[in-house]
């Protein structure tokens, strides 16, 4: 502690400031002062599904010069299909076999997965935060599937919390990163998703997400797949307006609370 | 700090501006990022951001030990630890000594400008710690001992077919100047440092005193994988990379990707607050937040240059400065180079040491312009000039050329009484006979004149000044009623 004292006593006389009496930061409180950000979660709130769908467009197109595919799908169903594809049409990078690594996420289990794969060798594997074993199998993972809890338009991003079930490694080591997200979930900018993150800033980590990971330090020339995923697809569950109120709420409820299990 | 008692710049720079291949990277470079950028604040919809968050960056330098204090606090909440690193050894000794506790054999490091600051990775490596560079371009200086020349570009002076060899060499892959075939071996090698790694070693782009987090960006994921798979993270943070509220974070955060690589957002915004939790399965058992003053705080005592601290190091003034885009980062000799580098390096690292710098740029004002928060880079060059020219105690700045003071005095004295400034341009058209080449002008002059004329020709003295072509004219008589021309011309 005392080196700090030390420290914080040189910057104060740096600023003209007694160095031995500390300020409080009491004694200013427009310091921390935050705008109020209660109008924009409201407008979040509000917003309509035709609005949704608007953002959802938006995401698409900026997702596209970020070489970030966009599947649009309208039940969990179809959003398996696009995985279970995406599985079989692709090849692992670092082994010679089939592991998918996927977040303990009510969303992700909906998809039922491993009902899938009846005739070909893939292993799915769940990141338990029980697991021991669990690097070695995200490493293993040429794929691996998260369900992120926001997702920003303008920039094409998700935003991924760390939380208990869901590990930061699954959307970095393996060769493809599949992100599924409800459509609910997507708003229009940073400024939005900002005014979420500041009921989630007690966690120890979280990721803005923006594609696939790339690099241009060889002669300016883009490359994807540097370090993390070379290859990067968001899954957007646009359940149809008219169905949205009968099926979707029940799992909207379940989203709320990932704490399950 | 060991001084150098002979600059290289001239020689340095010389050799860039003599190298066909850097020229035509600094070109591609800032033809497309400098531009980018001003044409990113051009069209910026908010056109009040940039000199908001500069508002609130000098604002929060007035807070600054609230600010630290409350990050500090907010770190240790989540059971993450803090040092505060008075010098560049405070900081390697407590980084060494976390290293020695945890039996650390091999550090990752995310990109860092403020580890080559302090110079840490032979400090490590004297311990017998491996330390691998993980940013691809870091990665490719590091396999060939050689020196960043830019702050987001460190590779920007080799080309496809060096790197090939240089991976020829140093990983024994077939020879390839495919750059995605090149990035791929990269991968490769680096995937496996990585996954064996004991600590991540990074810097610190951005922390944000009320969430008690820091954040770091990159397109490659290197810095992801450096805080997410060994078991121990140690965060290096220059002391004026912190913001008090979240909004604030936004629109620093989105300045920032905008000026170093025209992106709204990078790849990866890592946010990060503390080791791994009890539930969470991944990430660092251990947090380490060393906070650094190293020279900032006399910078910060300093109103004439604290605002250089406002710089959020994401390289645009590299891509616009007409000196940089000729000379390249070598010359520089700093881990800081381009406009910002000759501000800061002097600042931190010795005015007279580093006296070229400042006095190598032009003070066009390009760097202001495109600097994301509008440091005034230019005012603070001059000024380093002035410490240089007069000496200043507080900087512990000597005269930096007296023969040249003691010149300018002359020259001040000459000018100022016109008999004698008079002579002196006879003598000088006379003695200037000799140098006066065919196309009239002077291309080489001797003694101390012949650094002048060492890239460019001057013209000689006239035959006849000004003032004696206007008495030979008009000197005699009364000068005639001037034509409406010759109004325009004189007024």
């Amino acid at each position: 502690m005392d080196n700090e004292t030390t420290f914080l006593g040189n910057v104060r006389i740096a600023l003209g400031e007694a160095p031995r009496s500390e300020r409080p930061k009491k004694m200013f409180p427009r310091l921390f002062a935050s705008p109020d950000t209660a109008a924009i979660l409201d407008k979040i709130r509000s917003r309509t599904v035709a609005g949704q769908d608007a953002l959802v467009e938006i995401f698409r197109e900026q997702a596209e010069s970020l070489n970030l595919s966009t599947h649009i799908v309208q039940s969990f169903d179809e959003a398996a299909d696009v995985v279970v594809e995406l599985v079989r049409s692709k090849e692992p990078e670092f082994n010679h076999t089939k592991h998918v690594s996927m977040h303990d996420h009510p969303d992700i289990t909906a998809l039922q997965l491993w009902n899938r794969f009846t005739r070909e060798a893939v292993t799915l594997h769940t990141t338990f935060g029980s697991d021991r074993q669990l690097k070695d199998k995200t490493i293993a993972s040429f794929i691996g599937i998260t369900a992120p809890e926001i997702g920003v338009a303008d920039s094409a991003t998700v935003i991924q919390l760390t939380q208990p079930g869901q590990p930061r490694s699954t959307s970095l080591l393996p060769s493809i990163h599949i992100a599924l997200l409800q459509r609910k979930n997507l708003v229009a900018d940073l400024n939005e998703a900002y005014a979420l993150l500041r009921e989630k800033s007690h966690l120890d980590s979280m990721v803005f997400i923006s594609g696939p990971s790339k690099t241009a330090d060889i002669e300016a020339q883009l490359v994807h797949g540097a370090h993390g995923p070379r290859e990067m697809h968001l899954i957007v569950l646009a359940v149809p307006e008219a169905v949205d109120k009968e099926t979707a709420t029940p799992v909207a409820a379940v989203t709320e609370s990932p704490e399950g299990s | 700090m060991n001084s150098h008692p002979h600059s290289t710049y001239r020689e340095d720079a010389q050799k860039g501006i003599d190298s066909p291949r850097l020229q035509k990277s600094l070109h591609n470079l800032q033809n497309r990022f400098g531009k980018g950028a001003m044409d990113i604040w051009a069209h910026l919809e908010d056109r009040e951001m940039r000199r908001r968050v500069k508002k609130a960056r000098m604002k929060n330098f007035d807070h600054l030990d609230i600010l630290l204090a409350e990050l500090a606090s907010n770190v240790r909440a989540r059971g993450g630890k803090v040092y505060f690193a008075k010098t560049a050894r405070d900081a390697i000794d407590y980084t060494l000594e976390v290293a020695k506790k945890n039996q650390v054999k091999r550090v990752v490091k995310g990109k860092s400008m403020l580890s080559m600051e302090i110079d840490i990775d032979p400090a490590l490596e004297g311990e017998g710690i491996e330390v691998v560079e993980t940013d691809l371009g870091e990665y490719i200086i590091q396999l060939g001992g050689d020196k960043p020349s830019h702050i987001i570009a460190p590779c920007i002076h080799l080309d496809r077919n060096q790197i090939g060899e240089l991976f020829t060499e140093k990983l024994g892959i077939d020879f390839t100047n495919d750059p995605p075939t090149l990035t791929m071996a990269a991968r490769k090698a680096l995937r496996e440092k990585m996954l064996g790694a004991d600590m991540g070693l990074t810097g610190c782009n951005l922390a944000c005193a009320e969430t008690g987090q820091i954040s770091l960006v990159s397109n490659e994921g290197n810095i992801r994988m450096a805080t997410t798979i060994p078991p121990v993270h140690v965060a290096l943070m220059g002391m004026e990379r912190i913001v008090a509220t979240l909004e604030e974070h936004r629109e620093t955060l989105q300045l920032l990707t905008r000026a170093a690589a025209l992106q709204k957002l990078s790849t990866y915004v890592s946010f990060l607050g503390g080791p791994t939790g009890q539930t969470d399965s991944d990430g660092p058992k251990e947090f380490h937040l060393v906070i650094i003053d190293n020279g900032r705080s006399k910078i910060l005592a300093d109103p004439e240059f604290r605002e250089v601290l406002a710089c959020i190091r994401c390289g645009a003034c590299l891509n616009i400065c007409p000196v940089y885009g000729q000379i390249g980062g070598h010359a520089y000799n700093s881990p800081y180079c381009g406009p910002i580098g000759a501000v800061i390096s002097p600042l931190l690292d010795g005015i007279n040491k580093h006296a070229d710098l400042c006095k190598g740029e032009t003070l066009c004002g390009a760097c202001k312009e495109i600097c994301p928060v509008q440091i005034d880079l230019p005012r603070m060059l001059a000024a380093l000039r002035h410490k240089l020219a007069y000496g200043s105690d507080r900087w512990n700045t000597s005269q930096h050329n007296p023969a040249e003071a003691y010149g300018f005095t002359l020259w001040r004295l000459l000018v100022t009484r016109s008999a004698f400034y008079r002579a002196f341009i006879k003598i000088g058209r006379f003695f200037q006979r000799p140098f006066v080449r065919k196309n009239k002008m002077i291309s080489k002059m001797a003694g101390i004149g012949s650094g002048w004329t060492k890239g460019r020709d001057l013209p000689p003295i006239a035959k006849k000044t000004f003032t004696e072509l206007w008495e030979e004219k008009y000197g005699k008589e009364k000068p005639a009623p001037p034509t409406a021309r010759e109004e325009e011309n004189n007024g």
